[in-house]
């Protein structure tokens, strides 16, 4: 990146889960899904920033997820990990809240996606079921809300947590 | 090349406009201390600091450590960027 770049917008949405009870859980299983779901945040941070330092300009919008609050079992390093990036936005806007920087974030709840279509029909019945919409939320539903927190107009929020889960909490 | 005077004066004027400090440049002695008691810059303004000096100097402060012996005043930057070598000088 030269520094006549410009980097107005930053979302770190890498993440993947591997869950498992934490009595059986490899210490491999845990740091993974630290390393992907929690370092990758710091680390996208901590490139993006000279350059929205540098320009007192940037809009950073890190995806959680509900598992953030509601810890279900067998995703203690999941739930961790985006519990943790709740608290590195919190952190981290109040740091760069007066050099123009944004930092929020997005908890989605269960959304369409390859991992969700995989169910096994019950158990996609039983979970729809549990969501007050009764239905999945579409991708295109969580891109809407990190279009707005990434857009000039959202410029007085940050340290923020949006959750996007049909009323589940 | 730029006199060491030259390159306190920007150093000067770029801590005041960079910072948005409420204070002239001039009134900056090369002395003074940048945090604490005499200018009482903050954590923040050493991050933009940093950046700045990056962006203008190309010097990289990438520790604490080194942090605080460069940014103590305006002799000290001025002193670390004179050290840099001639190829990476902006």
């Amino acid at each position: 990146m030269t520094t006549d770049s410009r980097l107005d917008v930053l979302v770190n949405k890498a993440g993947f889960h591997s869950d498992s009870l934490l009595g059986m859980m490899k210490p491999e299983t845990w740091r993974g899904v630290l390393d992907v779901n929690l370092d990758g945040v710091f680390h996208g941070c901590q490139s993006a920033l000279p350059l929205m330092i540098q320009q007192r300009y940037g809009r950073i919008v890190n995806i959680s997820s509900l598992s953030a609050w509601l810890a279900p079992a067998g995703q203690t390093n999941y739930a961790a990990a985006k519990a943790g990036v709740l608290a590195l936005t919190q952190s981290l806007a109040k740091e760069v809240a007066r050099l123009g920087v944004t930092v929020n974030a997005i908890c989605p709840g269960y959304i369409e996606t390859a991992a969700t279509r995989s169910m096994e029909a019950s158990q996609r019945k039983r979970l729809e079921a549990s969501i007050p919409m009764r239905r999945f939320g579409r991708p295109e539903e969580i891109a809407a809300a990190v279009r707005f927190l990434a857009c000039p107009d959202a410029s007085y929020i940050t340290g923020s947590a949006l959750k996007i889960d049909g009323g589940i909490l | 090349m730029q006199s060491t005077n030259e390159l306190k004066a920007k150093l000067r004027e770029l801590l005041a406009s960079d910072l948005m400090l409420q204070i002239k440049p001039e009134e900056i002695a090369d002395d003074l201390p940048l945090f604490g008691d005499g200018l009482a810059l903050d954590s923040v303004d050493a991050l933009q600091l940093v950046v700045t000096l990056d962006k203008n100097f190309g010097l990289k402060i990438q520790d604490a450590e080194v942090a605080k012996v460069v940014l103590k005043n305006i002799n000290s930057i001025a002193h670390a960027i004179e050290q840099l070598p001639p190829s990476k000088l902006q």
